[in-house]
């Protein structure tokens, strides 16, 4: 057998890229769970989901910008507020008059694009309106430092305030909907609505309530997910969360749209995937560490032929691969 | 008579729930064939798995070719089994609803010239097949008193003008096995009667149908032998007259 | 107040509605007919830009006997010399032109066809979603990849009409060129659509289960349906490598796709002259936008995101309150209906509808 030279992978190399693994695992959790909330329960598919990240990235950095505010609890409560009402108000101006008329799923999905470009371009509007008036540079905001959060070293082991950030709201994202899904009636509402909206209706759940809440916490999560990347990213752009749809939308499906434990599981396969794979291409066969998005993509059309999210959005009974040989 | 399709011991499990659990049937050719049970049986996943949609969890479904071959079925792909003459008609029907009734009828033919991408933008090419395919297909609407309806909008349709056009859809074919899935449902006494009246026609001509029916009154006029699925499993099988008093098929029903 | 050159607005607005008819034509085969939401209609645009780009800068050079590899199109150097050497040759210019067509149709034609693999069991967000990403994909490979010029792209393409020497009239034929291809797109994808084909793509469409149980291949239909829309995307992209005059990666974002979506969405899923309609007012108020935008002079809003902004509430709207845009679309044209009327009205006691 050939012997594999191996080269050396410095520690200190191997340790801060799981660091960093580990907080986008962790980041893509916020983003993506949040999406699949929302699908399994309102069966939109919603593009709108990357403004959501956005717009809560720049809650905080005009926070921050035009009043100074480094308090991250503040910003993540404005996040909160501004993608969740955003949420809500595309549920009772577009998404629920669609459905009353009885459009297609397609026609949603649709919408949801035009909403897309509609919020994308409102923000770069606010974004040159702050600037003209400000004087302050919002399309490339530097990343903020935000107070009171400590950071830790283990060792040769950095973990940034973004870092212990991160991993406190994702556990209490988890923990949170975890109480809400299990123990409430409003989570078990929600469960019930997406199993079965028809049925539920019939048993008296207040549908629209529910859907509408779904759309707050769906919105809210994702945004708060923006006001961390303000903490982690080197600089924010309005671009912030349309460069990360392929990523949130890759583990959403790995989740097939449904399942929260999946997603999360996703979350931490595309990081790990999209991380370590390029670091490897990039040491070994020089492959630039912009064709990132490249492994993502391989990543998204695995799913989509192995294990096909079928249940969301429609879906074929054709199988691409049959058991081969057979006769009677 | 050779069986066309023999099924054995299939099954098919979504998770924990077993929908069918170690079925076997069989359908000789030229024969009209009941399938009955309570609601959540498994008659539809039964279906399901013969044409192709689902894969079975276990066991095997046979057909048997025009020149006597037999050969599996399942594994193969919904359009591939339609494409083996087997043709099936859904419990919820699945009418295409921007076309009018004449062209849901139209769509089922199998060889289309004008289905060929390279043929179909001139219409000299396939005018012809075209036309013969439209008196088939309002020869059979009239039959069944739908030829009212050959311009309408299937979503202009009545609940049973609906059910029946998803089996006048079926019968476009040259195929030789039908899967009818309740097709008198909500269908009157009196066209119900002509639809099964037409079935034992065909039946003449050689074809073989396979049918699941609640509408006990009707069916049992007319088929050969029944099937009784309960839970996944067979509960009873036999002549109509055997079945019907079957002290067990009695309690299944009665009891739900 | 500048004088207005009626004539050369015309030529100008008239060529890009046409490069955007042939867009938005094939869009409405695939989501209007087939029900493919193709979210990537870009990629395909772009694909054939870069091909007719890449063949008639490196073949004009190669076969001037400049070498390409010596002198690539994409530097300073390759750029003299293909100013230098474009319109020089007539029969080489209409060559090349074809030749890009005929590459162009068959290079996005394919990718189109690959792509619907792994899309092919998934519902229309998938399918959607990953022609999207897909179309990023290609921006970051084209961004990267030298020989295309990188991130400056290709420039100086030597146009196929310029040996004519004077500038409108050369436009002019060009125009004629564009305007021809739309008429052949239409009336293919008009045919296609009103035949037996047409039919089992609506079907597929309406309920894509159904249509596989009756035997319809819906895979090959899809695969199909991709390939001949990017096919003439392909042609579109081509020939708009030849009015620019030049290609590069950010000609080729998102943005370009919901326009074509907002114009087809506007005319009328499923019905072609509404296509035509909304290619029309969108590329005119655009032409009009590109007058007025530098007379407004500074101002703190770019009446770029306010368009954009508009584009995005029309597609909303348009579903809200009108969901058959400006003309709904036609029943199907075969004669299976003219022989039915002649059947029915011979039938006896056969009462006739309509
Ligand atoms: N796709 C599916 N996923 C999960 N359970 C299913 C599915 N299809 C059918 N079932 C279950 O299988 C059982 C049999 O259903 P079905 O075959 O439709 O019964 P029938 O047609 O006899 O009324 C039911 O309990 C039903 O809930
Ligand atoms: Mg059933």
């Amino acid at each position: 057998m050939r012997r594999l030279k191996m080269p050396q992978v410095p520690w200190d190399v191997l340790s801060s890229l799981t660091v960093m693994v580990v907080q986008y695992s962790l980041l893509y959790m916020i983003f993506a769970v949040p999406l699949t909330l929302s699908y399994r329960t309102t069966k939109v598919i919603n593009f709108v989901h990357s403004n959501f990240v956005t717009y809560g990235a720049y809650a905080a950095i005009l926070l921050n910008g035009l009043y100074g505010n480094r308090n991250m609890l503040l910003a993540a409560a404005l996040a909160f507020t501004v993608s969740g009402g955003i949420a809500v108000l595309n549920n009772v101006a577009v998404f629920r008059p669609l459905d009353k008329k009885g459009a297609k799923p397609v026609a949603l999905m649709i919408s949801s694009m035009g909403l897309w470009i509609f919020y994308k371009y409102l923000l770069y509007t606010i974004i040159d309106l702050a600037t003209y008036f400000s004087r302050i540079n919002f399309v490339s905001y530097p990343k903020i430092v935000y107070e009171w959060i400590p950071s830790l070293s283990l060792g040769s082991v950095k973990l940034s305030s973004s870092f212990i950030a991160t991993s406190l709201s994702a556990a209490a994202m988890i923990a949170g909907l975890y109480a809400l899904l299990e123990k409430t009636n409003l989570g078990r509402a929600m469960r019930a609505v997406s199993d079965n909206p028809t049925l539920s209706e019939i048993s008296g759940i207040p549908r629209h309530m529910v859907v509408n809440l779904t759309w707050l916490i769906a919105g809210g999560i994702a945004g708060v997910g923006g006001v961390l990347w303000t903490s982690y990213a080197g600089s924010i752009t309005p671009e912030a969360g349309d460069s990360m749809i392929l990523q949130i939308f890759t583990v959403g499906f790995i989740g097939g749209l449904s399942s929260l434990t999946r997603t999360c599981i996703g979350a931490v396969l595309v990081a790990s995937i999209e991380n370590y794979g390029i670091t490897l291409l990039n040491q070994f066969f020089g492959v630039e560490t912009s064709y990132k998005p490249f492994l993502t993509f391989i990543t998204l059309i695995t799913t989509l032929v192995v294990s096909p999210p079928l249940g969301a959005g429609g879906g074929l009974p054709y199988k691409l691969f049959r058991r081969a040989g057979r006769s009677a | 008579m050779p069986n066309i399709l023999e099924v054995r011991d299939l099954a098919k499990y979504f998770g924990g729930v077993r929908a069918l659990d170690g079925v076997t049937i069989s359908v000789p050719e030229k024969s009209i064939v009941g399938l009955i049970g309570p609601n959540g049986s498994g008659k539809t996943t039964l279906f399901n798995v013969v044409t192709g949609f689902y894969e079975p969890t276990r066991g095997e479904v046979l057909l048997r070719d025009d020149d006597g071959s037999v050969e599996r079925i399942d594994g193969l792909n919904p359009n591939e089994v339609f494409l083996k003459g087997v043709v099936r008609t859904f419990q919820v029907p699945r009418l295409f609803t921007s076309l009018t009734v004449l062209e849901n009828v139209l769509v089922t033919p199998p060889v289309q010239i004008g289905e060929r991408v390279l043929d179909a933008p001139f219409k000299s090419r396939w005018e012809k097949q075209e036309r013969e395919l439209a008196r088939k297909a309002v020869g059979l609407l009239k039959r069944f008193g739908m030829g009212d309806y050959v311009y309408s909008r299937v979503t202009e349709l009545s609940v049973a003008h609906i059910k029946l056009l998803e089996t006048i859809r079926g019968l476009m074919t040259s195929a030789t096995l039908y899967l009818l899935d309740e097709p008198a449902a909500g269908v009157d006494y009196g066209v119900a009667r002509e639809l099964f009246n037409y079935i034992r026609g065909l039946r003449e001509e050689g074809l073989t149908f396979f049918i699941v029916e609640h509408r006990l009154d009707v069916l049992m006029d007319y088929v050969d032998y029944v099937y009784v699925l309960h839970n996944g499993k067979l509960l009873s099988e036999g002549k109509p007259s055997e079945v019907v008093n079957d002290p067990k098929v009695i309690e299944a029903y009665i009891g739900g | 107040m500048p004088e207005f050159d009626l004539l050369g607005f015309l030529i100008q607005w008239l060529t890009i509605f046409g490069l955007y008819s042939i867009l938005a034509i094939t869009l409405n085969l695939e989501a209007g007919f087939a029900g493919l939401t193709n979210f990537g209609k870009v990629v395909f645009y772009g694909i054939g830009a870069y091909v007719g780009a890449t063949l008639t800068t490196y073949l004009t050079l190669h076969l001037n006997n400049v070498d390409p590899f010596e002198y690539p199109p994409y530097s300073i150097d390759g750029i003299v010399k293909l100013i230098e050497l474009g319109g020089k040759s007539p029969p080489l210019s209409i060559g090349l032109l074809a030749l890009s067509l005929i590459i162009a149709f068959i290079a996005a034609g394919s990718v189109g066809f690959l792509l619907t693999y792994p899309i092919l069991r998934v519902g229309p967000a998938f399918v959607g979603f990953t022609l999207l990403s897909f179309g990023e994909l290609m921006r970051v490979f084209l961004r990267h990849y030298e020989p295309v010029g990188g991130s400056k792209g290709l420039a100086a393409i030597p146009r196929p009409f310029s040996w004519v020497g004077d500038p409108k009239l050369s436009g002019f034929l060009f125009l004629l060129l564009v305007l021809g291809l739309v008429a052949f797109t239409y009336i293919t994808m008009d045919r296609l659509t009103n035949s037996p084909i047409g039919r089992v793509f609506r079907a597929v469409r309406d309920d894509e289960i159904a249509a596989l149980c009756l035997g319809k291949h819906v895979p090959r239909i899809k695969a199909l349906t991709l390939f001949i829309g990017s096919g003439f995307s392909g042609m579109a992209g081509a020939l708009m490598a030849y009015y620019f005059t030049s290609v590069n990666p950010d000609m080729f974002v998102p943005a370009v796709t919901f326009n074509v979506w907002a114009m087809v969405i506007l005319g009328g899923m499923g019905n072609f002259t509404g296509s035509i309609i909304g290619v029309a007012l969108f590329t005119l108020v655009d032409r009009l936008l590109a007058f007025i935008t530098p007379t407004l002079g500074v101002t703190a809003i770019s009446p770029d995101y306010i368009r954009w902004m508009f584009v995005g509430l029309l597609i909303v709207i348009v579903l809200l309150f009108m969901p058959k845009g400006l003309l709904a679309e036609r029943p199907l044209k075969t004669p299976a209906a003219d022989e039915a009327r002649k059947l029915l009205a011979e039938g006896v006691g056969s009462a006739q509808h309509t």
